[in-house]
């Protein structure tokens, strides 16, 4: 009844309609045909916002107008058009919407129209009518900006003096170092640093505090934790038992990528298909975690097809959301009511993803395979990354030409062994037997035979090589297994995996005949045991091409003492290097990857999203239409998805992370829907600067801290942030005043540890574990996960920067929750800051925040002689500035009031002491003075001082 | 064309909970606006404003309620929903027709057969305002209510397992995410009682606890976290961080507080940011929680006899009991939103003893409950809500014997009950076939197809339908409480859910 059809309506109501259209359209069209009108701007959003719905891509009726695209709102509806170009004037939409009776949209719809929006409509339509890509599918262009100076500040001016304000003043250099630090860093300026600011008065200095600050490993510990709310990283599954996963290492890649100023390209090409790259380097298999990180189950009775669905979605949709910054999610089920995107485009962007080698049940393992071993620790990533360079340049430094080495392999598979022999069992201290019998099953392993502790068997036999050559010898057997060759006693060759259970010694084999004897030890729990050889060789021996071997075989062949490349010093460094690589990789721990199936899996759409309701023919790879397509030719993975991403011509992803960049500085975006820049998102509030910024990332070669710089240094950032009579703009979306906001979870615990002097400096590893209220795992938790209990950390761990908290996804910590930290089982690319009286609990009551004020008031008693001082102190840590005399005053009141309630009331003041976390206080100092000033600290911690940016 | 935002939202909550607060103390707008030194229109946009009858869209039928939440999935077999043919089938397989293609878990895909398992629990028949209820001796207590409660046989939802069917019916969608039916009615209805929180949230202790909750079960999604439900807990603290610690009295921590307003009201002064202000009302609204907590959670006003009726479990902290009435004396001091979570009816195997176990915990408790709300005239406007996230299956998982079974999980029919708060009283609604497996229609025909989420079919309830109904009780239309992210106005109901009118007094 109410659609645009092109049904013929009944004769009376045509009429009206006719006498309403000429009556209206006229007038209505004469009005206002001058002002030009910004289709993209402001036209889009009023139909997307009243008509898509019906009229949009996702038209349910085959002869309902679409109003998405030219061709559709000028097609030819029985004799009118919505969009009439021969005769604009009387086009059906400029009629429609000013019917009062059969008016669009319906009255039923509960959409209407505004004046000015119909004013919009009808200048839009009466101007030609003319579509044009949302701004956010058309590639950013840069405009120069037409001032001088810092580009940023530039396009934010001209915003200003169009709205007829003027920038605020800038804020006084003691607030902008601890903006600055707070921002690129979360946490304060240390002393040094702030004293050094303060003193350097010359041209330049805050830029050079800016450098400063850029290159403390505390920046990329802060800018890190934005990127895994996005990705939604977690220490656990997130489903069902919620057991834990092995993923660290990815989050301890992400904070080296930023303190690295890894290209902002290659950030996002390692993550979404570093497994693709040819050879590709441990960091860029760990950066694949991305891939991995969506929460799973393994839920007894749970279907696994419709998990591989449910993980499909999620990852397709996180994708959209982090990289694209649209919504996907409408796309599951039908095709998108708003934007672009078909369903049948949902799921070919799906089945990027759909290929990869993980079951989509997770086994409730921590390493829910397919994982690596990767670096337990920042520590063992510094040692790591240069030794796989030179790895790298020792393998590229032989090349076979000559065939020589082939040849020589080919001959190394010519070692036999014979006439296998054991011994009865004996003591482990018993010498070699005389009286052997003839075994079976070796070289291999017999994982029936039963060692137990304390007993021990001898295994020898004849073996015989052609050439001189070394082979790897594997034992199974407990610690104190060995082995001889013609009684010389072999040495240990350093791997990756050595257990308790199994060694790996070199057996360097001449040219000739000889005799092994091998000592196998039982263990407490009993064992199976085994010899075995492999032939470092081998693989060259296969492919016969030194090309094809991979890096690590190729360089366990260059460390071969027997090999042709003996004596060579290349060989040398390369055994050298080998056995760092082993020694280093022992500490390694586990971490989830990304890897494609050997066969892709068919992808199908799904009816309504149902994973059981798969329709047509399977789809290939495809990207959606509207952000441009993959090159032609390109395989249709993940790699190329990856170039897709990150080539000029994406219309998206520059903007999305630029706008993100962009956020983590001003707090808000210029985009203000960050998670989606479809037509259903905000419009930039500065589109000029967005564009610039995001070429400018491009023409930078991605470079992140460039980017950062460039705002940090901006006078649009460091104006002060009182809010101003003169504009009226309570959201700042004028950009007239600097950033003001409450800090995030992470900052408000990390600012008190960091002034308390109990902050532990140390980067990465496994996640831990600071005191936490008993039993919020357990109330909630399955008696077989293994997860329901929450083990406090002791010592140091207690005191990690909260990036490093453990993060249980269906129950993390409450002083992140507390504070609006994600749950992570989602992306989030903007939290909410909300204020709320658990809040005002939480900063007075909880353990960690006693513990780190009554640290901050021994470091003030201690430090400072005098009361006043001890205020100008506390003050200075955590303003940056002296304290006004309102502040001042408030601080003695309370300080005075403590010291009179707890003067002879020692017990309390003990009491208040001893219950504040597990650091042991100073005892040299007096209990009544220790807690009245850590009483004065928590307050003040509590207070905006501490917990808000300004 | 408002948008709502972060910090779009975040203002709105401002003002809304200061015009709350103010309204209390009788001062106008004109002097909030001076207060908050910003410009109020440019604050009240697009986020709902609960109407002076604490109805969003609607006058609200119920003020509050009461979700009575049974994790894990209660049989229905051997509480509420009768089948005395399945006697004669005895251990014979579940006839093809029954199951019709319904899909099963991973945990009886791989039986041999599907054995009809009949409860082993005795019913009697009870009266109410129609025919009568057939209850099971599981539910003694509960049983004698009936002529209160409106008992619902024929919920139904599509999931199978615990985790999605759990998320489903307590977030609206099977993948975690989106705020939770608490979050959605924080956000629609505010706040009544200024010193407790709105939304609140126990663990009832289980013998055997064999489910995980989520914290998504009462989180926010991508709502703004002030709407998440706040744990009352029987270890430690009632609520995280409440209580000072030791060697800090209530009159230090006034003292702290006075200090710290001051501190902040300097910060006013010199950034004239709004959000100050509120801040100020949060850390005196925590003060007044630290009083009001203690008062809810001390139950030495209670009488005898309330520990009579509710059982003496209800003096043991953390027990379903003590949790029920708790849950009264929240509803009493106008808290408007309270669930509780109680674990264990999973039974997988060992039915009998769980079950028997898990019943013994609620059900007295549960009567008493709404006997307590009706003496003092509150179940009129208190929903008191009642069940799990599925049902179980007609057939036996594992060894079926005369003493013992177990059931796997059921989507197509279970029993929720509701009381109180608008509901018709001493009502049944929906019928299932004689297995309990699938839902028929007044003339006993399996509805065919299958009732989906997507048209709701007469004399059925899905989980959607669930929820719209209880928003619709309590004064909100579900398809116009949205709230906008990534371009979308997302619902609890999704695009579905029909309110339940024929439950409705």
């Amino acid at each position: 009844m109410h659609e645009m059809t092109g049904n013929p309506m009944s004769r009376g109501l045509r009429l009206v309609a006719a006498v309403v259209l000429l009556a209206g359209s006229a007038t209505y069209a004469q009005q206002s045909t001058k002002e030009p009108v910004d289709f993209a701007r402001q036209v889009l959003p009023i139909l997307s916002d009243n008509c898509f719905v019906c009229h949009g891509p996702d038209a349910q009726q085959e002869d309902l107008v679409r109003l998405d695209s030219y061709e559709g709102a000028t097609r030819d509806l029985g004799g009118h058009r919505a969009v009439d170009p021969g005769a604009l004037g009387r086009s059906r939409l400029i009629a429609r919407i000013h019917d009062p009776v059969n008016t669009m949209p319906p009255r039923d719809s509960g959409k209407s129209l505004t004046d000015a929006e119909r004013d919009i409509l009808t200048r839009w339509v009466t101007q030609g009518g003319r579509y044009a890509k949302h701004w956010a599918f058309a590639p950013p262009r840069k405009q120069a900006p037409e001032a001088d100076g810092n580009p940023i500040d530039a396009f934010v001016k001209a915003h200003l003096r169009e709205a007829g304000a003027t920038p605020a003043p800038r804020a006084d250099r003691a607030t902008l170092a601890r903006r600055a630090a707070l921002t690129l860093t979360g946490l304060p300026p240390d002393d040094a640093t702030l004293d050094a600011f303060m003193a350097d008065q010359g041209p330049g200095s805050y830029e050079r505090l800016v450098d400063r600050l850029l290159a403390t490993p505390g920046y990329g510990e802060h800018q890190a934790r934005y990127w895994l709310d996005a990705v939604r990283y977690g220490d656990t599954h997130g489903l069902h038992l919620d057991n834990k996963r092995g993923i660290y290492p990815y989050r301890d890649w992400v904070v080296r990528a930023f303190n690295e100023n890894l290209p902002l390209d290659d950030f996002i090409t390692w993550q979404v298909a570093g497994d693709l790259l040819p050879e590709p380097t441990l960091a860029q298999q760990v950066a694949t975690g991305f891939i991995r990180m969506n929460p799973t189950t393994a839920e007894g009775g749970a279907i696994p097809a419709e998990f591989q669905a449910k993980n499909n979605f999620d990852r397709t949709e996180t994708f959209g959301t982090v990289m694209l910054g649209m919504t996907m999610t409408c796309a599951r089920c039908h095709t998108h009511k708003y934007d672009p995107i078909t369903q049948t485009e949902y799921y070919r962007l799906l089945a990027f993803f759909n290929s990869t080698a993980e079951h989509s049940m997770d086994g409730n393992r921590y390493d829910y395979a397919p994982a690596i071993r990767a670096p337990d620790a920042q520590d063992q990533w510094d040692a790591w990354v240069p030794l796989e360079t030179e790895l790298r340049s020792l393998v590229d430094g032989v090349t076979d030409d000559a065939g020589t080495l082939a040849t020589y392999a080919a001959a190394t598979t010519r070692w036999k062994s014979e006439g296998w022999s054991m011994s009865e069992r004996v003591g482990t201290d018993a010498t070699a037997p005389s009286d052997w019998k003839p075994a079976k099953g070796f070289p291999g392993t017999r994982p029936k035979f039963a060692l137990k502790e304390g007993e021990a068997v001898w295994i020898t036999c004849r073996i015989s090589a052609e050439v001189d050559q070394t082979l790897h010898l594997v034992l199974s057997g407990a610690k104190g297994s060995a082995a001889w060759l013609d009684d010389t006693d072999l040495a240990a060759e350093p791997t990756a995996t050595q257990g308790a259970r199994e060694s790996t010694l070199l057996l360097p084999l001449l040219e000739g005949d000889h005799t092994l004897k091998v000592k196998l030890v039982g263990a407490k729990k009993p064992m199976g045991i085994g010899v075995r050889m492999t032939n470092p060789w081998r693989p060259l021996a296969d492919s016969k091409q030194w090309g094809r071997c991979s890096d690590e075989q190729q360089l366990t062949m260059m460390a071969d003492p027997r090999g042709p490349l003996a004596g060579d010093p290349l060989r040398e460094r390369a055994a050298k290097a080998r056995r760092s690589q082993a020694e280093l990789r022992r500490r390694f721990t586990t971490t989830l990857v990304a890897r494609d199936l050997p066969k892709p899996r068919a992808t199908r759409l799904l009816e309504r999203g149902e994973y059981n309701l798969p329709v047509g023919e399977a789809l290939t790879p495809e990207t959606p239409q509207v952000m441009g397509p993959l090159p032609e030719g390109a395989p249709r993975n993940r790699l190329s998805l990856a170039r897709w991403l990150v080539s000029r011509d994406n219309p998206l992803v520059a903007r999305v992370l630029v706008n993100r960049l962009w956020q983590r500085v001003f707090g808000y975006g210029l985009v203000r829907t960050p998670e989606d820049f479809g037509l259903q998102g905000q419009q930039p509030t500065h589109p000029e600067l967005l564009d610039w910024l995001a070429v400018e990332l491009q023409d930078s070669g991605w470079d992140m801290k460039r980017m950062v710089r460039l705002m940090v240094t901006s006078d649009t950032f460091r104006q002060r942030s009182a809010w101003r009579q003169d504009v009226d703009d309570p959201e700042n979306r004028l950009l007239a005043r600097g950033p003001r906001h409450r800090m995030d979870a992470e900052v408000v615990r990390d600012v008190a540890l960091f002034t308390s002097g109990l902050l532990d400096p140390h980067m990465g590893g496994a996640g831990v574990k600071p005191y936490q209220p008993p039993g919020l795992w357990a109330s909630l938790s399955h008696p077989a996960s293994n997860t329901k209990r929450y083990v406090e950390d002791k010592g140091e761990k207690l005191y990690r920067r909260s990036l490093y908290v453990y993060w249980k996804r269906t129950s993390p910590h409450p002083m992140m929750t507390l504070f609006d930290a994600p749950s992570r089982e989602t992306s989030c690319v903007a939290r909410s800051r909300t204020n709320t009286p658990m809040q005002s609990l939480a900063l007075l009551n909880e353990r960690q925040r006693l513990e780190m004020s009554r640290g901050l008031a021994q470091r003030l008693l201690k430090g400072e002689p005098t009361d006043a001082a001890r205020l100008e102190k506390l003050f200075r840590m955590l303003a940056c500035r002296e304290p006004s005399t309102r502040e001042r005053r408030a601080c003695e009141r309370l300080l005075d009031r403590m010291r009179e309630r707890y003067r002879g009331a020692e017990e309390e003041a003990a009491a208040l002491l001893d219950r504040s976390g597990s650091d042991p206080r100073d005892e040299k100092l007096d209990a009544v003075e220790l807690a009245a000033w850590s009483q004065v600290a928590i307050t003040v911690l509590a207070s905006d001082i501490a917990i808000m940016l300004f | 064309m408002t948008q709502p935002h972060p910090l779009h939202d975040l203002d709105l909550n401002i003002t809304r909970r200061q015009l709350f607060g103010r309204a209390a103390l009788g001062l106008g707008t004109a002097s909030l606006a001076a207060m908050l030194g910003g410009d109020l229109s440019a604050q009240t946009g697009g986020g709902p404003q609960p109407r002076q009858d604490g109805g969003l869209h609607h006058a609200p039928r119920a003020r509050r309620v009461i979700y009575l939440f049974m994790s894990g999935g209660p049989s229905h077999h051997d509480t509420w929903d009768y089948k005395p043919r399945m006697q004669e089938l005895y251990g014979k397989p579940l006839p093809e027709d029954v199951r019709d293609g319904q899909r099963i878990t991973g945990m009886t895909s791989g039986q041999k057969t599907l054995p009809v398992c009949p409860s082993k629990f005795a019913f009697s028949r009870y009266e109410n305002n129609q025919d009568g209820v057939w209850v099971s001796e599981l539910l003694p207590h509960t049983a004698r209510m009936v002529k209160d409660l409106c008992v619902v046989h024929s919920t139904f939802t599509e999931a199978i397992n615990h985790d999605p069917a759990i998320t489903y019916i307590q977030t609206g969608s099977q993948i975690p995410g989106r705020p939770s039916l608490g979050a959605w009615l924080s956000y629609g209805l505010g706040r009544e009682n200024q010193d407790l929180p709105g939304y609140v949230v126990m663990h009832a202790r289980s013998r055997h606890p064999e489910q995980s909750l989520f914290n998504r079960l009462w989180g926010t999604g991508f709502m703004p976290s002030e709407h998440q439900g706040i744990l009352m807990r029987s270890q430690g603290d009632p609520v995280l961080y409440l209580n000072n610690p030791p060697g800090v009295t209530s009159a230090d921590r006034r003292a702290q507080l006075d200090a710290l307003e001051e501190i902040n009201a300097g910060q006013h002064e010199q950034f004239g940011d709004p959000e100050i202000l509120a801040r100020i009302k949060q850390h005196e609204m925590a003060y007044r929680m630290q009083t009001s907590v203690p008062e809810l959670m001390d139950l030495s006003d209670e009488q005898d006899e309330v520990f009579e009726l509710y059982g003496e479990d209800a003096r043991t902290p953390g027990t379903f009991a003590a949790c029920a009435l708790n849950a009264r004396r929240l509803a009493e001091r106008g808290v408007r939103n309270i669930q509780i979570f109680h674990r264990g009816w999973d039974a997988h195997g060992n039915l009998v003893g769980e079950h028997t176990s898990q019943c013994k915990d609620v059900d007295q408790a549960s009567a008493a409950l709404i006997t307590d709300l009706k003496r003092r005239g509150m179940l009129d406007d208190t929903l008191v809500v009642w069940g799990g996230e599925f049902g179980r299956t007609a057939y036996c998982q594992g060894r079926l014997t005369k003493e013992n079974y177990g059931r796997d999980h059921h989507p197509r029919c279970f029993t929720t009950w509701m009381a109180g708060g608008g509901v018709k009283a001493g009502i049944t609604y929906g019928r299932t076939d004689d297995f309990g497996y699938n839902i028929v229609n007044a003339d006993g025909q399996v509805l065919s197809p299958q009732p989906t989420k997507e048209r709701w079919t007469p004399g059925t309830m899905h989980v959607h339908d669930l929820n719209a109904t209880i928003l619709h009780l309590l004064g909100i239309d579900h398809e116009r409480l949205t709230y906008r992210y990534q371009g979308r106005d997302f619902r609890l109901t999704d695009l579905h859910g029909h309110v339940l009118h024929d439950l409705i007094a």
